[in-house]
């Protein structure tokens, strides 16, 4: 199972250094998403790069609907791979989606896990009755039906927001890895995602954090760090990048490499 | 009395409301004066994404294949339809009674189960679900969901009549219609690679036994993941009952009970079997609230029984059994926030229980977040113990499955044909196809109703005496007595299987004649959508399978069930009849398609009566031929797959076509390459294992006289690097050769990687050559050096990554030279797989898939050399440098005449020199008069002819070129400075470190050739037109014949362009036009023209247009470069005709 796991999820270990690093992404990008990021690291940590079953990069056939329906089977994968590597602790860097997973892997397993560094996080992405999570159901539903209609506009349209920043490049870069994605895969990973709710349990996290944020980014309100940092259980630190967009580590590396070293290193 | 249609839409929610105003349109379609339930279903069924459907696909008997019972379901829906009355049309037909009544049934259910209206609401109003009870009566006028909508319609008589015709069981469907529908769709998608790791979905034939206790609560949705992992915390030994945390936690604990309370337990293990799940919810509200301690008595005294019984058994040796205690939410345990000293008691309570029948109870509860847990725990630290509990977030509130539901949508807005698309259930109705958008029209679906009919009318054995009332349902009668009672049951199945599958031969057929014929248009514009590219590989299976099955299937079960039945050749004619009927219409209709079609129709029509001709008339005759048919038709008119593919395909072809050019163009090469060195590579190939060294130095000598120690070094590094790997084969050692050229001189470079290839593995083939700095940057337009590139990123890797380029082509050529140029602007992929490569000798792919490379030589080449210090000390004031040659533009060259007249300081100079005459030639086409100025006031500085003179000009030219260079050089920084360059350094050292030998490479000295050329050229300006009359040459035209001196593979083809072309058109001037020591002769580059277009409307000034050199030399052998010049000449001489309009404007004053 280990190896079909690691073989499937395209799972590589790079790097010489004694401490283990996992980079996760987010969704609508693959692990390409870190090539920016990872070779500053490699020197000093051993890092696993995976892409999540959902990613383009990875045979739809994998992707079991009746599995996938909560971020619990994401959590599965993230565990049996780390598993399957031998990995007894570890350093966790997750964007956005998975930033998710991480917080519920590091509930799961706390040992396994020194530090999570979360990317773009958020509990919640819908609005709530005192809680801003940055969407409406209203909205969140025409968007559906946006990706239902037409996934190729979508993504076209989505991208660049997602992105912020106005870096062309790696605009392309998300759009070819959103449009990767098989749409209906795309769709049912979004929905996933809108109508998990980690709020309640923001608690049981005992790992400490690292929450990048950047200064605007169209997914996560920044109201959004701040609810994580007073909600979390662990010692948690808020770190704003002076960068737009839900992708720094793409759009701003410069930028964010420096906060991971630091991050890691306390 | 009938409702209006606006009326009951009110009652609606937007979604059943659409399905409402469906099953108006269905009415309005059939003139009948009322919507009813039959209406709705029909519309339910025809849906995109069709819930019902789903549901009947779920809850249908697994004995019979699904497509022919939801034919059957079809046909009985539009047999009962086909029955109700039609009047004249009605705008809108109000919706009947029994319908109005069904409507106002599903309000009142779900007014009875506010959880689910709540939850619904939720999403909407962000209403927390616990104080969600109360309210529910404020809601005045309910919005009835899709859901209850379909299962009240279901109530209704005559539907579920309708539906146990065609062996549904209305009940079954209703059961499936409030579970998951996932579990269907995604049984498509999970195939056998990944096989379903928990088992939770729940099989709906167990729980159709149970009885259906209709109407359900809600929480139908998103629990088997939950349940799973509740499962799985309660089969742990410590630890074991959980805690449910998360705002969606009671949803989840709702859902596991009620799935428990229902007997399906399937996410349990086997020791879990048979739980009892007992909520003392209630009780304990009541309890902590009001303070009634009765009735929570009783329950716990009702618990404990159950339990000792279950300890009992379980002494008696029977497993299994136990109770789950759902204490229900933890929040109820606090009033107004605190915990009261009566719930001490309570927990007391529970705690003991737990102590005595720790193996037989479970406690589950939830929580909506973790503080208010950890306020509980404060008060009972021990509670974790104590109660054996175990935190389980819950991160997923229902509906998640939305998106299972739209699936099919989804596709469809992939897919073409949205109506072939195989939905989830596999089937398309034949009542449906008519709501969809892309269906059979009026005319072809008329004539395939009159198919079916005929053919029900064969295959029913009563007589017929009214074709619409007594024919069908007789056979629909029959089968549904049959079915219930449930004797000969598959006989008559059978006898409804073939019948299914010729009605079913004759929808499709019809189908695909509409499709053709009258959905072109729409096919082709469906086609310019971008439709995904998993759309044939999602679909081409599936219509294979498809075919598959019906080819292999139906014939089999016809000739074993059915010899006794009467012979009737009447199903063939009837078809014929039609199908030339038709034909002939279409001839005349459409006749661009008509040929097409013809062919299929013939092809079809001809087979029957082959068949019948043949053999003897029977029965399974012309089963047996509607397969052939189908099987013909989908042949010809698989037409969407068809269309896609061949989009593919031309992509492919455009793919191919690149990469043929690319071949064609490295050949060429090559041939050239063979044709100037041809005995010495032949003959090296002999020798080497002798002279290795000797042969291959030979070879790159020849081919890059100017690196003298670059090749040497390069052959001494080969050849002992060879000699050392030989040694010690068979023993599984390294036989990769790593080198690394640095410095200047990229064509030397790249010259010596492809002889190396020729030298070492016969050809020039064997070169893969990446440029790892072309990714970001677009080449340059009309680059000289852009025919030899064709390797731009684009059309190379078509997002393949570098690394995964170089893996596809060592694969295939794994004997080879990889040419890596730029290696130090290599990205981090790439890097990463060089550096694995060099130390493991696999180079591996972004995938992680390694490719070995013994014995292939891998060269990289980088511009940077160490400590810089080489380049610097080269870059004394140069005219002409590499970046700048680089730079060439193929542009056509011309000769212009001019005079000088004004500038007397100029008059005293002959000679020839080389300068800049940029405007001048980019304004030659447009005004001929500012010609002479810009001509004159360009020219800066003069200089004489001779080695001297140039030395000279070198220096002040340095003068001029700022203005452009500093461009060049801007645009070579740029790509350097990446934010991460100091990386970049860091790891070129160290690759570099790691390298067999580094070789450097001098820069090629084009200020030393440039020199030899401007003499040659001057010698043959003076031997034709003499001494007197100066020449200029434009840097432009230079830097052209530079490019190509250093690029042809020949020696000597610049002198022989020189001297033939050249040459000659000097002559061809000077007798045209004589020309004295008062006019200027220049050469200049003929700005934007680019060679091979050929530009012969230059006029004016323009005596002559040379075939652009560079390219020309380096593209063409001699003997074509002769043809060439022929070919020039006439062109020239055209030109030449123009010129007395030229004298006169030149002898001007």
């Amino acid at each position: 199972m280990g190896n079909v796991l690691l073989e499937a999820l395209n799972v590589r270990v790079v790097g010489s250094g004694e401490k283990i690093l996992v980079l996760a992404h987010g969704f609508g990008t693959d692990q390409s998403a870190w090539q920016r990021i990872f070779p500053l690291f490699t020197p000093y940590y051993r890092i696993i790069l995976f892409d999540l079953v959902c990613a383009g990069s990875v045979n739809p056939d994998y992707f079991d609907f009746r599995r996938y329906t909560t971020l619990d089977a994401y959590v599965d994968d993230l565990l049996n791979i780390l598993d399957a590597l031998g990995v007894n602790r570890c350093a966790y860097v997750g964007h956005s989606f998975s930033a998710m997973v991480g917080i519920l892997a590091s509930i799961r397993r706390p040992e396994l896990f020194s530090k999570l560094i979360l990317i773009g996080a958020s509990p919640r992405f819908l609005n709530d009755k005192d809680y801003h999570g940055g969407f409406d159901q209203g909205e969140i539903e025409k968007v559906f039906s946006a990706m239902e209609a037409n996934y190729e506009a979508w993504v076209n349209g989505f991208a660049p927001l997602a992105v912020g920043a106005d870096v062309p490049t790696v605009v392309r870069e998300f759009s070819r890895t959103l449009f990767n994605m098989r749409p209906d895969i795309s769709l049912f990973v979004c929905r996933t995602v809108f109508n998990s709710d980690l709020r309640g349990i923001l608690g049981l996290v005992r790992v400490p954090c690292c929450i990048v944020q950047t200064a605007k980014d169209v997914s996560v309100p920044a109201s959004v760090a701040e609810y994580l940092r007073n909600h979390l259980g662990g010692r948690t630190t808020i770190e704003i990048l002076r960068t737009e967009g839900h992708l720094p580590h793409l759009s701003a590396p410069a930028l964010l490499a420096p906060v991971l070293r630091r991050a890691l290193s306390r | 009395m009938p409702t209006p249609v606006t009326a009951a839409r009110q009652c609606l929610t937007e979604e059943s409301a659409r399905a409402l105003d469906e099953a108006v349109a269905v009415a309005r379609r059939r003139s009948h004066a009322q919507t009813t339930s039959l209406h709705a279903v029909s519309a339910l069924l025809s849906i995109p994404s069709s819930t019902l459907r789903d549901a009947c696909a779920r809850a249908r008997s697994i004995a019979y294949p699904s497509r022919l019972q939801f034919r059957a379901l079809e046909l009985s829906v539009g047999v009962s339809l086909d029955r109700l009355p039609s009047s004249k049309t009605v705008e809108d037909p109000p919706i009947s009674n029994s319908l109005m009544a069904a409507i106002k049934r599903s309000q009142a259910n779900q007014r009875r189960h506010p959880e689910s209206y709540h939850l619904q609401q939720l999403h909407s109003n962000n209403n927390n679900i616990n104080n969600a009870t109360g309210c529910s009566q404020t809601a005045a006028l309910l919005k009835v969901e899709l859901k209850y909508f379909i299962l009240s319609i279901l109530d209704d008589p005559i539907v579920s009549r309708v539906f146990g015709e065609a062996g549904f069981r209305s009940c079954d469907i209703k059961l499936a219609l409030v579970h998951p529908p996932v579990t269907h769709v995604s049984s498509r998608f999970s195939r056998t690679r990944c096989p379903p790791i928990f088992l939770c979905n729940l099989t709906d034939s167990v729980s159709g036994q149970v009885g259906f206790n209709f109407p359900f609560s809600c929480q139908e949705d998103g629990f088997d993941e939950n349940c799973r992992r509740i499962g799985e915390v309660m089969v742990k030994k410590s630890g074991k009952s959980p805690l449910l945390v998360g705002v969606c936690a009671m949803e989840a604990l709702r859902g596991f009970t009620e799935s428990l309370t229902r007997g399906k337990s399937g996410f349990l293990d086997g020791d879990l079997a048979g739980l009892i799940v007992i909520s003392i919810e209630k009780e304990v509200n009541e309890f902590v609230t009001e303070g009634n301690e009765e009735k929570l008595g009783l329950k716990m005294k009702e618990m404990k029984g159950i339990l000792e019984k279950c300890t009992a058994s379980v002494g008696g040796g029977g497993g299994g059994g136990g109770v789950v205690l759902n204490f229900g939410d933890l929040k109820g345990l606090f009033l107004e926030g605190v915990l009261s000293d009566s719930v001490s008691s309570l927990v007391l309570k529970l705690t003991g229980l737990m102590e005595v029948y720790r193996r037989k109870l479970w406690l589950i509860g939830a929580v909506e977040t973790v503080e208010i847990y950890r306020k509980f725990s404060d008060k009972f630290p021990n509670i974790e113990i104590d109660w054996d509990l175990h935190l389980l977030p819950i991160t997923s509130s229902k509906s998640s499955f939305d998106g299972a539901h739209s699936k099919s949508s989804l596709m469809k807005s992939f897919v073409p044909f949205g109506g072939f698309f195989p939905t989830p259930s596999d089937f398309r109705s034949p009542l449906s196809g008519r709501n969809q958008s892309i269906t059979r029209c009026n005319l072809c679906n008329e004539k395939y109703e009159q198919e079916v009919a005929a053919i029900l009318k064969v295959g029913s054995t009563v007589s017929v005496a009214d074709q619409h009332s007594e024919n069908l349902p007789s056979w629909l009668r029959m089968a549904a007595v049959d079915t219930s009672k449930g004797e000969d049951v598959a006989k008559t199945k059978d006898g409804e299987t073939m019948l299914s599958a010729k009605v079913l031969g004759l929808q499709k057929k019809w189908d695909d004649i509409c499709q053709r014929l009258h959905h072109m248009p729409a096919i082709y514009k469906l086609n310019l959508t971008p439709a995904g590219p998993q759309v044939p590989i999602v679909g081409a299976p599936q219509f294979a399978t498809e075919k598959k099955q019906s080819s292999s299937e139906d014939p089999s079960i016809n000739e074993s069930r059915f010899p006794s039945q009467s012979p009737s050749t009447q199903i063939p004619r009837t078809s014929e009849a039609e199908n030339t009927n038709f034909q002939s219409r279409l001839l005349v209709d459409v006749s661009s398609l008509a040929q097409q079609t013809d062919k299929v129709v013939r092809g079809f029509t001809h087979q029957p009566q082959q068949n019948l001709s043949g053999r003897n008339p029977s029965l399974f005759v012309p089963p047996v031929t509607t397969d052939l048919k189908l099987g013909t038709m989908y042949a010809s008119t698989s037409q969407e797959s068809n269309n896609l593919k061949s989009l593919d395909h031309k992509e492919r072809l455009q793919r191919g076509s690149i990469s043929a050019e690319f071949d064609a163009n490295t050949k060429n090469t090559s041939y050239q390459f063979a044709q100037s060195s041809s005995c010495s590579g032949l003959a090296t190939g002999e020798q080497f294992d002798q002279g290795d060294y000797k042969s291959i130095r030979k070879v790159l000598d020849e081919k890059v006289g100017w690196q003298d120690e670059a090749v040497n070094s390069v052959s001494q590094a080969v050849s002992q690097l060879r000699r050392s790997y030989g040694s010690c084969r068979g023993i599984s050692c390294k036989g990769d050769i790593w080198l690394t050229f640095l410095g200047p001189d990229r064509v030397g470079k790249r010259r010596i990687a492809s002889a190396l290839a020729e030298v070492l593995f016969g050809s020039q083939e064997y070169l893969i050559s990446v440029d790892l700095s072309s990714q970001d940057k677009g080449s340059q337009s009309n680059s000289i050096f852009e025919c030899q590139e064709l390797n731009g990123y684009d059309v190379k890797f078509r997002g393949k990554t570098v690394s995964d380029f170089i893996a596809a082509e060592v694969r295939k050529k794994p004997h080879s030279v990889i040419f890596l140029e730029n290696v130090d602007e290599a990205d981090y992929y790439v890097r990463h797989s060089l550096d694995q490569a060099i130390r493991t000798g696999k180079f591996p792919d972004s995938h992680g898939r390694e490719i070995g490379i013994n014995n292939m030589v891998l060269i990289t080449t980088s511009t940077i050399t160490k400590g810089n210090t080489t380049v610097f000390f080269e870059k004394k004031p140069m005219k002409f440098y590499e970046e700048r040659i680089l730079g060439a533009k193929s542009w056509q060259i011309q000769i212009v005449v001019g005079s000088i007249s004004d500038d007397v300081s100029r008059s005293n100079v002959t000679g020839t020199r080389v300068t800049k005459i940029k405007e001048a030639s980019a304004s030659a086409f447009v005004n001929k008069r500012k010609l002479i100025d810009t001509v004159e006031s360009s020219e800066l500085e003069k200089t004489d002819t001779g080695e001297r003179v140039c030395k000279a000009s070198r220096s002040c030219l340095d003068l001029n070129l700022p203005v452009e260079d500093t461009d060049e050089d801007l645009k070579l920084g740029e790509s350097d400075s990446e934010s991460l360059s100091e990386n970049s350094e860091g790891w070129l050292e160290e690759f570099l470190s790691q390298v067999d030998k580094k070789i450097l490479f001098k820069p090629f000295d084009f200020d030393g050739l440039a020199n030899k050329i401007v003499k040659e050229v001057s010698s043959q300006f003076q031997r034709t037109v003499g001494s007197e009359v100066p020449l200029e040459i434009d840097q432009e035209v230079m830097v052209q014949i530079l490019a190509a001196a250093w690029l042809s593979e020949r020696k000597g083809a610049v002198e022989d362009w020189l001297e033939k072309v050249l040459g000659r058109s000097f002559a061809e001037a000077q007798q045209k036009y004589h020309l004295t020591s008062q006019s200027v002769v220049q050469l200049v580059a003929c700005e934007g023209v680019v060679v091979n277009e050929q530009a012969p409307e230059l006029t004016g000034y323009l005596l002559f247009s040379l075939p652009a050199l560079p390219r020309f030399i380096y593209n063409l052998t001699f003997l074509e470069l002769k043809i060439a010049f022929k070919d020039w000449k006439g062109k020239m001489l055209l030109i030449l005709c123009k010129l007395s309009w030229c004298d006169q404007l030149m002898n001007r004053p």
